[in-house]
């Protein structure tokens, strides 16, 4: 391979330079320029341009918020809370380590022993006026239970409106309808991970 | 001189005296030698086997944890060999261990929980440490899982598949705490831990088992998977319940999502140092009252207007220097009535000893080989003494006399000869003691007169202690070398306490036992070194610091004006040792100081701890400012608490009375003590702590008051009448109640054997 191409640092050949008109300097070259930028017809342009393409009745253009454009299974929205589709149950196991990564300190977490002797998260509340979306919360969780959705509109009278676990935890009517989607972002399992994966000494 | 053992290890030559063994010197000396079931405070456990060393010339490889050196070998501590056993037994370790690391509570005590691979701080969890130390990826080992049941041992929890077996819970609570409850059932890979003889776990709740244990398998059933370690922030402090001075970390987080910071749990350097079960649950008792300021404009006219100001002994040194300056400033009494008893005790026993401190501690206790111990029911009255008891029994082979009118059956298991007097019998005791301890001694001409003239057979005869029983002690005696004499709070508010002191000064003086005088309370030692203490006079015009009083400021309920409780002050105690140890804020407080009231009555200071350095100089305190005295154990396990008081010579111009008739308690007689983990109005609020105020006596006094299982039953003392539920109580005998003084209803300063009258109210 030759780097020819790369060592050649020359940028002129491709470059040009902008024929810009001299700046005024005198009070009397100004209004000239003001005068002139005034009555040319540019405007014009611009709205012929609008009636010729609003008569050829060929609009590309997304009736937000009716219509919204799909988002990538990577965009970092509103977080959503994952439940296993087994038993339904929350994935969430209260370890804590979202709240501990969390760099915007945005998280908080409280949890309590349940009646089955297991971790139980009492409380889950995400400040998403703080939160700056990095991810970090979504990569860190061992569970695979908090994950970014696609809900980007953050518009409320209230910020407390957006904090709360159960607004962002699949309902459990959903999952049974099969509805709850698979997280494919970042630190998601990869595909096929199953065929895979190795078997351990304890499969028998 | 002892003769040390000289051999090397990984090259560094080392020196060993007699008794160490070779991971002890390594660790003196920072070599490191990974152990999973090592603990410094009790006998090798050796059931991990990580500590394998090589030994030059020696095939195979040795325990370092129990083989004493021999002069001259060579020690390898990192090999190959050595490094693939040990990643081996952690592999085995790791084998069906459950993975909970997200939610076990010991997991990753660290800021960086994240980086745990690459982290080298310490974290809680033993096992994750090592396996990530030893990286552990991958597993070649395999055992059929089994279901095990988690269990609920009241304040304790127990999940037995994450337990692996290290036997430290078990050594210590048979070792150090001295309950024994717990044991192995052995069963190869079924074993467990199990309560011994029982079905459920019957012990004191020490909770030492849950500091201890490695793993999640044994913790707080009340911390369980409330917070994690790493959002915990520690507070280093001095347990606020009894004379013990114990150091213990408060760990405080926020409550929920935005609530105020409030103590989550304490733990304690469990390496060398031990906790009972108040220290270690008992910590909710501080005050969340808020600031009143028409209480304070009160409290202050109150200060001013009064004859007295009657405290406990729950109390700071810095606060009671302040309360103090009041009594210079205006001219107040002070009542402190368990202070009191305690100074006049001290100050007889300084008049013949010619010093102020009395010279033993929990240390010379840990290390002696024997001990006497008279006057306390010294396991619920000071655990700090019973685990040092238990530990010498254990470690020293120690000969425990207990000598009190009840038998203890906490301390069964430690005492080898128990000397039952009859109540109210102390001086003659005491008397007895000396006498036989300085037989030889080479007493003054008029001391040898008081033995002389002593009326053996009348005190043998009244205080029911026979000639065999003294005989019997001083021949187990005989080759002792480290002995201790433990008073306890009986002698010490005796009517005849100071020449009890006296006979007590004069063991201690000539004889080789070292003499400890336990405070009643917290910090009884460092406020009757401090304050200048009246007798207690039933006036009115009274203000009471968390006491009795017209005026109340109290950090408990039914407070006048509401002041911080001990968890929520700096300042310091003086401890059993003589050590002046400080205490810090777990838990913040909104409402007045007494610093504050004193600097509205003009005695004024910033803070109390200013007063640090200003402390009755003549009674040994440094001129140390608090933010100087340090609070932790070395790695090594030395002490770096606080500071031991100075020696202070007195002058020594008592003499020793001879004894008077000793009296007689005939009847039913109730001794003032309290339950297990009960201390006083402090326990008595926090939320974990059982609180059993009931009467319990034998069948034998059952019979001999009328009264049966389960009545509600009037005492009467004195001019005082309590109503209390009697409960049978099997581990007790003799004719003598227990009655617990925790919930305040009894003064527990005052002599706490009571004739007592008893009714029964209803029977149910």
């Amino acid at each position: 391979m030759h780097n020819e191409q790369f060592n050649n640092r020359n940028v002129s050949e491709s470059y040009f330079l902008v024929d810009i008109e001299d700046y005024p300097t005198d009070g009397w070259g100004r209004f000239k320029r003001v005068v002139k930028r005034t009555f040319r017809g540019e405007l014009f342009v611009g709205l012929w341009v609008v009636l010729r393409e609003m008569i050829k009745f060929d609009i590309h253009t997304i009736q937000y918020p009716q219509e919204k454009m799909p988002i990538g299974p990577r965009y970092r929205a509103v977080h959503e809370m994952k439940r296993l589709w087994e038993s339904g149950t929350e994935r969430c196991i209260g370890c804590g380590l979202c709240e501990k990564i969390c760099i915007s300190d945005c998280i908080r977490i409280d949890t309590k022993i349940d009646e089955n002797s297991r971790k139980e998260v009492s409380e889950y509340s995400i400040n998403l006026g703080r939160c700056i979306f990095c991810g970090y919360c979504a990569e860190v969780c061992p569970e695979l239970a908090i994950t970014h959705g696609g809900r980007y509109e953050n518009a409320s009278e209230q910020r407390e409106h957006f904090v709360m676990f159960e607004d962002m935890l699949t309902p459990i009517d959903a999952l049974k309808a099969g509805k709850q989607l698979e997280f494919e972002g970042f630190g998601a399992i990869t595909p096929h991970e199953d065929e895979r994966v190795k078997k351990t000494p304890l499969s028998y | 001189m002892e003769k040390l053992i000289h051999f090397t290890i990984d090259g560094i030559s080392v020196e060993a005296k007699k008794g160490e063994t070779i991971l002890t010197v390594a660790r003196k000396n920072d070599i490191y030698i990974p152990t999973m079931c090592y603990i410094s405070k009790t006998t090798p456990c050796a059931s991990c086997r990580m500590c394998v060393v090589e030994v030059k010339g020696v095939e195979g490889f040795v325990l370092s944890c129990n083989t004493p050196p021999v002069e001259g070998i060579e020690i390898t501590t990192n090999t190959k060999e050595l490094e693939n056993e040990r990643t081996n037994i952690m592999k085995l370790y790791d084998v069906n261990h459950p993975l909970e690391c997200g939610v076990c509570d010991k997991s990753g005590e660290c800021d960086h929980p994240l980086e745990c691979g690459v982290c080298d701080k310490s974290g809680e969890c033993d096992l994750q440490n090592k396996t990530l130390e030893f990286g552990v990826s991958q597993q070649n080992f395999s055992a059929r899982d089994q279901a095990r049941k988690i269990e609920h041992w009241g304040l304790i929890n127990y999940d037995p598949s994450l337990c692996i077996l290290c036997e430290k819970c078990v050594h210590v609570c048979n070792e150090v705490i001295g309950d024994d409850a717990i044991e192995v059932k052995f069963g190869g890979y079924s074993s467990t831990i199990i309560p011994k003889n029982s079905d459920t776990l019957d012990c004191t709740f020490c909770g030492e088992c849950i500091a201890v244990c490695p793993v999640g398998a044994l913790v707080s059933s009340d911390f369980k998977y409330s917070a994690n370690a790493w959002e915990l922030s520690r507070v280093p402090a001095t347990c606020a319940h009894c004379s013990g001075g114990c150091s213990l970390e408060y760990e405080t987080r926020h409550v929920g999502i935005n609530g105020n910071a409030s103590i989550y749990r304490v733990k304690n350097n469990f390496e060398f140092s031990s906790l009972c079960g108040a220290g270690r649950f008992g910590f909710d008792f501080d005050n969340h009252a808020l600031r009143d300021e028409h209480a304070f404009l009160l409290a202050i006219k109150a200060i001013q207007s009064a004859k007295a100001i009657r405290f406990s002994s729950m109390i700071t040194n810095e606060e009671t220097h302040i309360l103090q300056l009041l009594k210079e400033k205006l001219g107040i009494k002070l009542f402190n009535e368990d202070a009191r008893v305690y100074q006049e005790f001290m100050k007889a026993y300084s008049s013949i000893s010619g010093k102020k401190h009395h010279s033993g501690s929990l240390d010379a206790i840990k290390l002696s080989d024997a001990a006497i111990i008279i006057g306390s029911r010294i396991a619920t009255d000071n655990p700090a003494v019973r685990y040092a008891l238990t530990t010498a029994a254990k470690h020293n082979g120690a000969k425990v006399v207990y000598a009190h009118p009840i038998e203890d059956a906490l301390i069964q298991n430690t005492v080898t000869q128990f000397m039952k007097y009859e109540v109210g019998t102390e001086e003659g005791v005491m008397a007895l003691l000396a006498n036989a301890i300085l037989k030889d001694a080479d007493l003054s001409q008029e001391e040898r007169a008081f033995f002389d003239a002593l009326d053996l057979g009348y005190l043998e005869a009244e205080s029911n202690i026979g000639h065999e029983e003294i005989s019997l002690m001083m021949h187990s005696f005989a080759r002792a070398k480290n002995r201790v004499l433990i008073i306890g709070n009986d002698l010490i508010a005796h009517e005849r306490a100071l020449n009890i002191a006296k006979l007590s000064a004069l063991i201690e003086k000539y004889s080789d036992f070292s003499l400890v005088i336990v405070p009643n309370e917290v910090n009884t030692l460092g406020v009757s070194l401090i304050a200048d203490l009246d007798k207690d006079e039933d006036i009115i015009d009274v203000v009471g610091y968390n006491a009795k009083g017209n005026f109340i400021i109290s950090s408990l309920k039914f407070a006048n004006l509401a002041v911080a409780s001990l968890n929520q002050q700096e300042g310091t105690f003086v401890s059993i040792d003589n050590r002046v140890l400080p205490t810090n804020v777990a838990v913040a407080f909104n409402g007045y100081t007494l610093n504050e009231l004193a600097s509205a009555c003009g005695i004024v200071s910033q803070n109390s701890i200013d007063y640090t350095t200003k402390l009755n100089k003549n009674s040994g305190f440094k001129n140390i400012g608090f933010d100087f005295l340090e609070n932790f154990l070395s790695p090594h396990g030395d002490d770096n608490r606080g500071y031991l008081l100075d020696e202070v010579t007195c002058k020594m111009n008592g003499a020793i009375e001879s004894v008077e008739d000793l009296p007689e308690f005939n009847g039913t007689v109730i001794y003032h003590s309290n339950p297990v983990l009960q201390f006083n109005a402090y326990t008595n609020i926090a939320k974990q702590l059982e609180k059993d105020n009931a009467l319990r006596g034998s069948a034998q006094f059952a019979a001999a008051a009328k009264i049966s299982d389960g009545d509600r039953i009037e005492i009467q003392f004195g001019s005082k009448m309590i109503a209390r539920e009697f409960k049978l109580d099997s581990t007790l005998k003799g004719t003598i109640a227990l009655n617990p003084v925790f919930d305040d209803v009894v003064d527990a300063s005052r002599y706490k054997f009571e004739k007592s009258k008893i009714m029964r109210v209803s029977h149910e």
